[in-house]
């Protein structure tokens, strides 16, 4: 393992996490003192929204993740960013003006108001609950990891880190979806991936342009069925974005459904633009760093590069300013996820509601992954956020699709189809976690990528439970899908 | 007034009243939502819009579906690396940006349809 | 002889067909009096005793009301004695043996918390006194025992039984009527005193007078704020919905909040802090303008008021200052409006919240609470924090989504 890092790298750090306390603790809001606030911005405009949701959706398995992926398993790693985006896609002709128009602020509220039923909304809780736990697990993990190879502490200091600072800032009051402080996170990302990028590309031309070659045989395993593994990956990414629980709640935020699909293209266009970067660092890093395509922390890669590639003070430099935005991407994520599931658990699970239960949750929000953090084995973290994906295509994906387009959708179908489909995406990834299941062979392939059988089985038992329960249609079903697809600016003229 | 002499607040709420939240106004939006319009119509607007989001997606799932096999078979992992790496966003975003007018388009037409109508 | 036989057979079926069309019409009654049979005249009675007993019943279990029905009730029953009780007394005794009056709550206790009918043996140990037994029915008006309906009788009866049973139903369908004459009139008056507390005429005339006095001096910025004005009614007035979002009521504050600012200028100091993620969320129309008119009144109240025993002294030209949040709190919006006007007594808004305060004071207070409560549940009713020359601030929680509420 190399050198830890320079100083420099430790005060970004330091000053990210104190920045994150600060504004958590103080509570920085975006507001006027004077009433022109109404006629100057009404609301929150899609491009700001966008950046907002953008901020909070690149994770660690962004920052830190692809590049390292791409340095150990070769270019075909990178459908993950191509899946990151068109999810985007996806989401945007299904899902998000509907989804807007619902007035849903989180999944359950959505179940509920679709489905009229108490029964899904619970079922759909535990499975926000879950997917967000499977996607925190790895926010975690990739802090530890950051904060290993920056210090040299001990692995589970950072994750204890990050969860702690999280909680302090999420329960003090703040940390609260502020439009501004995560669009300011997105510009923070791309900048602490694009400055040293673009430095690394200077020096690589300086250095005669060696060409990258990605036909060295790779030593460390994946998958022995690639194919397949990369169809699950795509069916995945494609369709679990939309049930991201903290991608939803961001888009409450638009004033209306034609809002709402204009932020998902401008969300599109944005995370494309920051998915160009990790490309560069995966190659770079095969030409530069090849050891750590033996080693296990290719996580990492990002962060050495500088120091390996340009060295000096300037490396540092460099090299700081990644530690800084990987911090970031871990902290506005897991503050993010965490919001969300403790929202959930105040809601649904703890008895009563109040500002103590809210606390409670947090810390039960954010303490089941953090021990899951510590206790299961590392998976690299692009591969264990994929598997968030996975859970959250298998249950939330028919959920969302069919309740927004088939009239015929049924509770009982919809419990069917999230326990069959989400149920065992949920279980294939426990089990893998776990190591139960060992590789090589079918076995352990079906179960690290299950989308590609669990995504079908979800649909279908949620479409043949609900045509065998045709007398458990919701008597509120047509009103439910005319608010959903009827324009705002009609239902509000129509009346008039 | 000076902040010394300020008199306590106290805190006062009203007493529960064991009233159970009214469940859902679902007999009155259905009313209100369905006899204005009818169902056909909003019918006809979900089949114009999910026919855009299908076209969409079909695309999408055709290219995203074939890709792989095409990269396995010629076995180059420069133009993986070029086309995922690099090539994938703008046609993303022009995707998004066709299906947005699209949409838009499909409400604007269906405002003029059901404004043209004689008030139900 | 073929002859007479057919003219037999012909007699015969004439006979039949006679004797079945007779039979045919006694089927209905025989003969129907034009003045009434026995049995119409004993319905007729019943019907006028009950609908004489039906007005005052229609104004709710009260003693009065008690009083003037029970006598009517009485001789529906045909009975010796009746009684009429609420949760806690004896509401009245009509008949003879109004000494058992003292022991009926007793004996309808266990009525009271099941909500069962009831029979019970009442030996008074007078030889004289025929109430020896007594069956006590609930009277329930959504699932809420508001009383009882005890019918005494010298013995058991199950007719008795029976038919206070059907009396009480009956009283309680009168008195789910009056529950809700008293929610429709709650209603009304509640719509109509919250827009009147919007716009009284007071606050027209007022308006108009500052934008008039524009007119000369200023008159763009007379013809903007009669746009506000224009605007400010018709949200107030709009018929449809009874949601809106918090956008559109923050809008109707701010556009109310300018004309406010027109009369009194610069001594009136508002700061709004408005976090936009929470202006799409839905809540009941005009929740919150009373609350801001309430602390503008307050503010002004302060100022003028001068100087008070026992609050401290303020100046004529003292700022008012008004401070509206509404900020993002996760799965909820937190609304607060603060003033630092004169306060109000604790123990006088909790009158005012239990709904005792008087037809004038504190209604657009009373009314947001009530409607808070039963559109989101008790949890979500307002909090207040005032004193005596303590300004006052109110808080409120709004849930982001509630199924069923959707602003328009």
């Amino acid at each position: 393992m190399s050198a830890p890092g320079h100083p420099a790298s430790v005060v970004a750090v330091a000053l990210v996490v104190l920045a994150t306390v600060l504004v958590g603790g103080f509570g920085l809001r975006i507001s006027r003192t004077t009433s022109d606030f109404y006629v100057a911005s009404r609301t929150v405009r899609p491009r700001l929204n966008a950046a907002a949701i953008s901020g909070e959706y690149l994770s660690a398995a962004s920052f830190l993740g692809i590049a390292g992926l791409v340095l150990v398993h070769g270019p075909d790693m990178l459908w993950y960013p191509v899946g990151y985006t068109a999810g985007y896609l996806v989401l945007l002709v299904f899902v998000a003006a509907p989804l807007r128009r619902s007035g849903a602020y989180t999944l359950p509220d959505f179940a509920e108001g679709r489905l009229e039923s108490r029964q899904v909304r619970r079922l759909v809780s535990v499975f926000v609950v879950g997917a967000g736990w499977v996607y925190l697990v790895p926010q975690l993990q990739g802090a530890g990891l950051t904060l290993k190879i920056l210090t040299g502490a001990p692995g589970w200091l950072g994750d204890v880190l990050v969860a702690s600072v999280v909680v302090i800032a999420v329960a003090a009051g703040g940390m609260r979806s502020i439009t501004f402080v995560q669009v300011f996170q997105y510009w923070l990302k791309l900048t602490a991936l694009l400055v040293p990028a673009i430095f690394l590309v200077l020096a690589w031309q300086g250095d005669g342009r060696p060409r990258v070659t990605f036909d060295e045989q790779i030593s460390v395993f994946r998958a022995d069925h690639p194919l397949y593994a990369t169809y699950g990956l795509i069916i995945a990414t494609f369709l679990g974005t939309m049930g991201l629980p903290h991608v939803v709640v961001r888009f409450y935020t638009s004033p209306n459904g034609r809002d709402a699909r204009r932020t998902t293209v401008a969300v599109l266009a944005l995370v494309g633009l920051f998915y160009l970067l990790p490309p560069v660092y995966g190659a770079l890093g095969r030409l530069y760093a090849p050891d750590f395509m033996h080693g296990g922390d290719a996580d990492a890669a990002v962060l050495l590069l500088p120091a390996r590639v340009i060295g000096g003070l300037g490396g540092d430099l460099l090299g700081a300013l990644l530690a800084g935005g990987a911090f970031a991407a871990f902290l506005s994520t897991a503050s993010g996820l965490t919001m969300a599931v403790a929202g959930v658990i105040t809601q649904d699970v703890l008895p009563s509601r109040g500002v103590r239960h809210f606390r409670l949750a947090t810390v039960l929000a954010i303490a089941v992954p953090l021990a899951g953090s510590l206790l299961v084995s590392r998976v690299p973290v692009a591969d264990a956020v994929g598997m968030a994906f996975a859970v959250s295509a298998s249950s939330f994906c028919p959920l969302l699709v069919l309740g927004i387009w088939w009239r015929r959708l049924t509770p009982p179908g919809a419990i069917a189809g999230l326990l069959l489909g989400g149920g065992s995406a949920l279980l294939s990834v426990a089990i893998t976690v776990s190591g139960a299941v060992r590789p090589p062979g079918w076995p352990h392939a079906l179960l690290a990528w299950p989308a590609v059988w669990s995504v079908p089985v979800g649909f279908l038992a949620m479409i043949l439970v609900s045509l065998a329960t045709p007398g458990r249609i919701p008597p509120g079903t047509n009103a439910a899908m005319t608010r959903f697809h009827l324009p705002e600016a009609l239902a509000a003229g129509r009346v008039r | 007034m000076s902040a010394e002499s300020t008199p306590r607040r106290e805190v006062v709420t009203g007493e529960p009243r064991r009233v159970r939240p009214l469940p859902r106004y679902r007999a009155q939006s259905e009313i209100d939502e369905q006899t204005a319009l009818g169902g056909a119509y909003v019918r006809s607007l979900m089949r114009s819009q999910l026919r855009a989001g299908l076209t969409v997606f079909a695309v999408l799932a055709t290219v995203a579906g074939t890709l792989p096999l095409l990269f396995e078979a010629l076995g180059s992992d420069a133009l993986v690396w070029g086309v995922l790496g690099f090539a994938t966003c703008p046609p993303l975003t022009l995707a998004a940006w066709w299906y947005v007018r699209r949409a838009e388009r499909n409400e604007r037409d269906f405002a003029r349809l059901v404004e043209g109508l004689p008030s139900p | 002889m073929t002859g007479a036989g057919i003219a037999v057979i012909a007699l015969l079926a004439l006979l039949l067909f006679g004797t079945g069309f007779l039979l045919g019409r006694t089927a209905r009654p025989v003969r129907t009096s034009d003045v009434g049979t026995p049995v119409e005249h004993a319905t007729f009675e019943t019907l006028h005793t009950a609908s004489l007993a039906a007005p005052p019943l229609r104004s709710g279990l009260t003693e009065e009301s008690a009083r003037r029905s029970a006598r009517r009730l009485r001789s529906l029953l045909g009975t010796d004695a009746l009684c009429l009780t609420d949760r806690d007394r004896v509401l009245v005794w009509d008949g003879e043996g109004d000494h058992h009056g003292k022991d009926v709550m007793e004996q309808v206790e266990g009525l009271l918390a099941s909500g069962r009918d009831t029979a019970f043996h009442s030996d008074c140990g007078d030889l004289d006194c025929t109430l020896r037994w007594a069956v006590a029915v609930p009277l329930t008006v959504d699932h809420r025992v508001l009383g009882t309906l005890v019918a005494y009788a010298p013995r058991e009866s199950a007719v008795l039984a029976r038919a206070a049973g059907e009396v009480a139903r009956w009283v309680c369908v009168q008195l789910e009527l009056a529950e809700l004459d008293r929610s429709r009139t709650q209603i009304v008056e509640a719509e109509i005193k919250a827009l009147r507390a919007q716009i009284s005429p007071h606050f027209i005339f007022n308006s108009l007078a500052a934008i008039a006095s524009f007119v000369r001096t200023d008159p763009e910025r007379a013809r903007e704020l009669l746009l506000e004005f224009a605007d400010f009614t018709r949200y107030s007035f709009r018929r449809h919905g009874e949601f809106t979002t918090l956008a559109d009521e923050l809008h109707s504050i701010d556009q109310y909040l300018a004309l406010v600012r027109a009369r009194f200028g610069a001594r009136l100091s508002v700061t709004l802090q408005v976090a936009p993620e929470v202006l799409p969320v839905s809540l009941p129309f005009l929740c919150l303008q009373p609350l801001v008119e309430n602390a503008v009144k307050h503010g002004l109240e302060g100022a003028v008021t001068l100087p008070r025993p026992d609050g401290p002294v303020r100046a004529v030209d003292a700022p008012i200052r008004v401070t509206i949040s509404a900020l993002d709190a996760g799965a909820e919006a937190e609304v607060v409006i603060e003033d630092d006007g004169t306060g109000m007594d604790p123990e006088r808004l909790r009158r005012i919240l239990r709904g005792e305060g008087g037809a004038s004071a504190g209604i657009g207070l009373l009314n947001v609470d009530e409607r808070l409560r039963q559109v989101y549940g008790d949890d979500y009713g307002l909090v207040i924090e005032t004193g005596v020359g303590a300004g006052m601030k109110i808080t409120l929680r709004l849930p982001k989504y509630r199924a069923g509420v959707h602003g328009s």
